[in-house]
């Protein structure tokens, strides 16, 4: 995390090791830092993909361009009026209720399904294709099978619940329902990372902690809450990042299925800052919408990963 | 040749002061190695650690104040420049 860090790390601390020590360190007390340059390609990738990009974006923010020679200075203006737009707010609340529905709903089904599926035998690998087939769908695709399938006259999923189960059930036409459709799609397209990173995570654990639970006669329960869940910690904090800043920046499914609507109902601040940067081409507000976007997402991450890490030190 | 990324001055004086930031702290930390602590925050974080929660506490107490105040941005700089200075020191 600290740059300062990363200066530090290429060194070889000597200090005042005993003459034996010294000697099988030789090599290292060169202090041959040539390795840096191994890491050079990376900075320059990420320079040219990201850095400069930003760089550019953080100039965009704070000017009107018409074009790079006719641009005019306007300094926080942008920021003002996108941090006070209703659309914007309204947006970035609806954004972070459905983080946080994701993370409630997929983490703990995640978990759920990572612990009963088989940890031996031929069901190991049907289970692993069963529960890894939603990931291999693409964004748009997923989102296509969901606008068809939540229909209630020509989709399964909409007709069952229409007819058989007597709801009244249109997502074209009632915001929560168009809200529900995304959530469940969402969940379904995502809760089978979870569950592989847990299940991971649970087969990662040395069996002699199960044999000494099973002669405490711990409950299942107890194996879970005392064995498996503190184990499962690292892939978690993955997890949950993962999926954070995924359903945060949700995009494309909504896009298919509602396009946002109806109404405003599953406008996302991904789909309202499309609208505004490549719909009206209004890219000195769009900059700085990205910005204060790209703020929120570090923020969060940051406090997720700290909790997440260092809570239990 | 860098016409493209429509440059302006403001911008181009923060993005050197950020670039002079990370030399400053590269050099200070070839000259003292950072040392993690635990203070305020309740975390162990090194002075880089530091720097990073630094920036983006001033970033969203300026993001905060477009938001909601109608106050003089100087001031917003001056508080966002207090609270890194704080989490610099103590945190």
């Amino acid at each position: 995390m600290s740059v300062a860090g990363g200066q530090v790390a290429g060194e070889v601390v000597t200090g005042e090791a005993p003459a034996e020590e010294e000697a099988s360190r030789a090599p290292l007390k060169r202090r041959d830092n040539r390795a840096w340059w191994l890491v050079l390609p990376v900075v320059l990738s990420v320079a040219f993909t990201a850095v400069i990009p930003l760089m550019t974006v953080v100039n965009f923010s704070v000017q009107d361009v018409f074009s790079p020679v006719d641009r005019v200075f306007v300094g926080l203006e942008w920021f003002q009026s996108i941090s006070r737009d209703p659309e914007v707010r309204a947006a970035l609340v609806r954004t972070l209720l459905f983080s946080a529905q994701v993370l409630l709903l997929e983490i703990p089904l995640g978990v759920a399904l990572a612990v009963v599926m088989p940890r031996r035998g031929a069901w190991v690998s049907v289970a692993l294709v069963l529960v890894a087939l939603p990931l291999l769908i693409p964004w748009n695709v997923v989102g296509t099978i969901w606008q068809i399938f939540a229909r209630g006259d020509i989709g399964l999923g909409g007709w069952t619940i229409n007819n058989v189960l007597g709801i009244n059930f249109n997502y074209t036409l009632d915001p929560a329902d168009a809200w529900i459709t995304v959530l469940v799609m969402d969940v379904w397209h995502w809760t089978p990372l979870v569950a592989l990173l847990a299940y991971a995570g649970l087969r990662s654990i040395p069996e002699p902690y199960f044999q000494a639970a099973q002669i405490d006669a711990a409950s299942a329960w107890a194996t879970f809450r005392h064995i498996q869940l503190p184990r499962l910690r690292g892939v978690l904090t993955i997890a949950i990042l993962l999926r954070f800043m995924d359903s945060f920046m949700i995009y494309t499914e909504p896009f298919v299925v509602t396009g946002g609507g109806p109404g405003n109902a599953t406008s996302f601040l991904s789909i309202l800052l499309s609208k505004i940067a490549v719909g009206q081409f209004d890219v000195g507000p769009a900059a700085a919408f990205s910005l204060l976007y790209f703020l929120i997402v570090q923020v969060f991450c940051y406090v997720f990963f700290t909790v997440l890490t260092r809570s239990g030190r | 040749m860098l016409d493209w990324m429509v440059w302006t001055v403001p911008t181009a004086l923060v993005f050197a002061g950020l670039a002079l930031l990370l030399v400053v702290m590269a050099v200070w930390a070839r000259l003292s190695p950072p040392v993690a602590r635990r203070g305020f925050l309740r975390i162990e974080t090194d002075r880089g650690d530091r720097l990073y929660i630094g920036l983006i506490s001033a970033a969203v107490v300026l993001a905060g104040w477009i938001a909601i105040s109608d106050l003089s941005m100087w001031l917003a700089l001056g508080c966002a420049l207090l609270v890194a200075v704080v989490i610099g020191i103590w945190g």
